[in-house]
């Protein structure tokens, strides 16, 4: 027996490691890889549908990407002016989102106030984003149409005299989907905050009571700080989510980015390459544009939350 | 022991992701199916419920077929990208799966009469075209006259406004005194002008009367060359929409919206509404008293037809033969019964308020005095539409119309409504065309 074992050491446990994350890695190529690959490939190619007749596959180099950039008569790209349009409106809807995720996850957390009734909070809290996001904007375009019901409020009550259009208008419109976002999102970030401070050496926080640090002092120089690493994943997966915004804007604008296009996002424009030509070469070398910008920002993102963390 | 249970395990759940991933083995083609065998399931593709309760009322499905309805909306090229896509996939789709039919507009029917996607409706046994509309017929056909379907209704349309406002305005509702009264644009304007005075509107949306310009042009949305180009009819529609919203003639929602369809109601505004008989029996829901309209704010009867201003046609629902159907003689009853069956013909006047496709039935009710529509306070409209049938000539059609029909409509109204200028809401209306359609050379912007 004994000389068995001694033979049976040199048998290595780690692969049964790898065949454990296999799947995962054939799913990820098959399903993610190949087709991303796939997009870059078609990207050189001019591929679309006129009618029912294909045009294509024609190969035209980078042809689509200078299509892409090239400004137009105002000096405008189309490409970056709607990725503008969605940072703008995830900007506007992100900063409230972190703040009062913060605040909550802080207050959730703490030892000291033990609040009552934390699980309902966060399940409400929650709740917005159980909805499916083109559910609830179909609901908030109704709600605020010209023969909705805040529109008939407001002029029952005397505020307006007419109805007025809000959704017609860049502010109203932009502030609306950014709202949205902000409703949507904040509970799933309060929660991924909250984990994030539970992970915290309760001694830190304990030994900061006591040495008579305040609130204010424990949350930037205890709670923050060691917070970096989930705010910074946090903020970079809703970054992404920013950048690939789609359904809010395009239900609530009915897809034309109402008023004169302040509310195309990027993938508004490749919904619209792909829904009626099926132009395969566009949308691969918008895809692989944002492809790499999404990556660029988060580099810089993380670059600029991850190193103070590192220190 | 234990190790070779885990290496089995590992194994099995490596198989079953692996099997997850695959696509179920396709279901192997039955063997061209003789003609007494034929499919079980006819499946029809549409964009509303409107053939759907005709179909279900006057047709009789033979014994044993199922018929499968995938109904997909209109706007923004949603169903034509659907049909494409189904198409396209005819060849590989089980037999259950395969479209055996599906209805088209005249916006984008020449598309799919074009392709090899449809078939020859005669060689099929619909040979009997004696008693349809002739535009339908050549709108229904290739380059070569193969005619690939038939249209169950005929569609020439007026102007359809509201007796109690024409009493108001002009003292009177008799058809006739008020045809004079609109006979022109000009004319059309002074009225405008008068309704407005007495606090009404004239029509309630910019693009109401959009389809009488669209329906009037001169050349077709994009030439030989693929270049769009803007017809002078509707740069005439675009002077008179701005006009209209500028003197409060009309508002900016547009044809389909809740706030103009109110306008048709008990308290509505609107002296007038442009469509044929499918729009006010089927779109206008307190005109015909539609289930969803709360009860007493319909306005049932209050409404008079006249040819208007221009005379145009709008619409027809197309039923066409998909290439690959395995049920071709419900096929061909289908669509023998919606042309040619008197019964059914009589049924959609006096029942559904529809002008149908075949001018024997038509001329029939036309003639008749003491046939009245109870919608248009017993007025006989099929008389109206018999004269307007006439007249129809299907002309300057491209497969790019519904987008280019929608497009302008869309970005023109942002001008409307002052949130842009007009150059920019031609350009807006310029980029969205050439993102949905690469083909078509665009005015540089």
């Amino acid at each position: 027996m004994a000389k068995g074992n001694k033979h049976r050491k040199s048998v290595s446990y780690a692969k049964w490691a790898y065949i454990f994350i296999a799947p995962f890695f054939i799913s990820y190529i098959i399903f993610t890889l190949v087709p991303q690959a796939l997009t870059v490939y078609n990207s050189f190619f001019e591929n679309y549908q006129n009618g029912l007749q294909q045009i294509g596959p024609n190969f035209v180099g980078l042809g689509n990407y200078v299509k892409l950039l090239t400004p137009d008569k105002a000096g405008t790209i189309d490409f970056l002016r709607y990725f503008g349009n969605a940072m703008g409106m995830w900007i506007a809807g992100a900063i409230p989102q972190f703040l009062i995720a913060l605040l909550l996850a802080v207050l959730f957390t703490s030892a000291r106030l033990n609040l009552k009734g934390q699980g309902i909070a966060k399940t409400i809290i929650y709740m917005p984003n159980l909805i499916m996001a083109s559910a609830f904007s179909m609901l908030i375009f109704a709600l605020f149409s010209n023969v909705g019901p805040i529109n008939k409020w407001l002029v029952a009550s005397g505020i307006i005299e007419k109805s007025f259009d809000f959704l017609s208008y860049k502010i109203p419109v932009r502030t609306i989907i950014a709202f949205m976002n902000f409703i949507m999102w904040f509970g799933n970030t309060t929660i991924v905050l909250m984990a994030g401070i539970m992970g915290i050496d309760q001694s830190l926080f304990e030994s900061a009571n006591i040495d008579g640090a305040n609130s204010v002092h424990v949350f930037f120089d205890i709670t923050l700080p060691l917070l970096m690493p989930i705010l910074s994943y946090a903020l970079i997966t809703s970054l992404i989510g920013g950048i690939q915004m789609f359904d809010v804007p395009q239900v609530i604008s009915n897809g034309k980015g109402t008023p004169n296009m302040t509310s195309t996002t990027v993938i508004m424009m490749l919904n619209n390459y792909l829904s009626t030509s099926k132009n395969y070469g566009m949308a691969g070398a918008l895809s692989v544009m944002l492809f790499i910008i999404t990556g660029i920002l988060s580099m810089f993102v993380y670059r600029m939350l991850a190193k103070q963390y590192k220190k | 022991m234990k190790k070779l249970l885990v290496a089995l395990l590992a194994v099995l759940m490596v198989l079953s992701l692996a099997a997850c991933g695959k696509k179920p083995e396709p279901t192997p083609d039955p063997e061209p199916t003789p003609a007494a065998e034929e499919g079980k399931v006819f499946h029809i593709y549409a964009w509303n419920e409107e053939f759907k309760g005709f179909f279900e009322k006057y047709y009789k499905v033979p014994e044993g077929i199922e018929v499968v309805w995938t109904i997909v909306p209109n706007e923004g090229t949603q169903y034509q990208d659907a049909v494409d896509l189904a198409l396209l996939n005819q060849e590989s789709a089980s037999a259950d799966d395969k479209v055996d039919m599906f209805l088209a507009e005249a916006d984008y029917i020449l598309k799919y009469t074009n392709s090899p996607y449809t078939q020859d409706v005669r060689k099929l046994g619909v040979t009997d075209f004696s008693n349809t509309y002739q535009y339908t017929v050549e709108a229904a056909s290739d380059a070569n006259g193969v005619c690939k379907g038939v249209s169950f209704q005929c569609c020439p349309a007026g102007m359809i406004y509201r007796r109690s406002i024409a009493k108001d305005v002009l003292g009177t509702d008799d058809p006739a005194e008020v045809q004079a009264a609109v006979s022109s644009w000009e004319k059309f304007d002074n009225v405008a002008k008068l309704a407005h005075d007495k606090g009404y509107l004239m029509t309630s949306s910019y693009a109401e009367d959009y389809r009488v310009f669209s329906n009037n042009t001169s050349m077709p949305w994009v030439d030989k060359d693929n270049n769009l180009q803007i017809d002078p009819a509707i740069q005439t529609w675009m002077d008179q929409a701005e006009m209209y919203v500028k003197e409060g003639y009309t508002l900016t929602s547009g044809v389909w919206d809740a706030e103009t369809t109110a306008e048709a109601a008990k308290d509505g505004k609107a002296f007038c509404f442009f469509g044929p008989a499918w729009y006010y029996n089927f779109c206008m829901g307190p005109a015909f008293g539609d289930d969803a309209v709360k009860e007493g704010t319909d306005s049932v009867g209050d409404w008079g037809l006249v040819d208007g201003p221009q005379a145009f046609f709008w619409g027809g629902t197309w039923l066409l033969a998909a290439t690959g159907s395995d049920n071709p003689t419900m096929l061909k009853d289908v669509m023998n019964a919606f042309i040619n069956n008197e019964e059914v013909c009589e049924n959609l006047i006096k029942n559904e308020a529809q002008f149908t496709n075949n001018q024997k039935v038509n001329n029939k009710y036309a003639a008749d005095p003491e046939f009245g529509n109870k919608y248009l306070g017993g007025q006989n409209d099929t008389a109206v539409f018999a004269e307007g049938a006439k007249n129809i000539k299907f002309q300057n059609q491209t497969i790019y119309d519904q987008g280019c029909n929608e497009g302008i409509q869309n970005y023109f109204v942002e001008y409307l409504k002052g949130t842009v200028t007009k150059e920019e809401a031609m350009k807006n209306f310029y980029k969205a065309l050439k993102e949905k359609y690469p083909a078509i050379n665009v005015p540089e912007n």
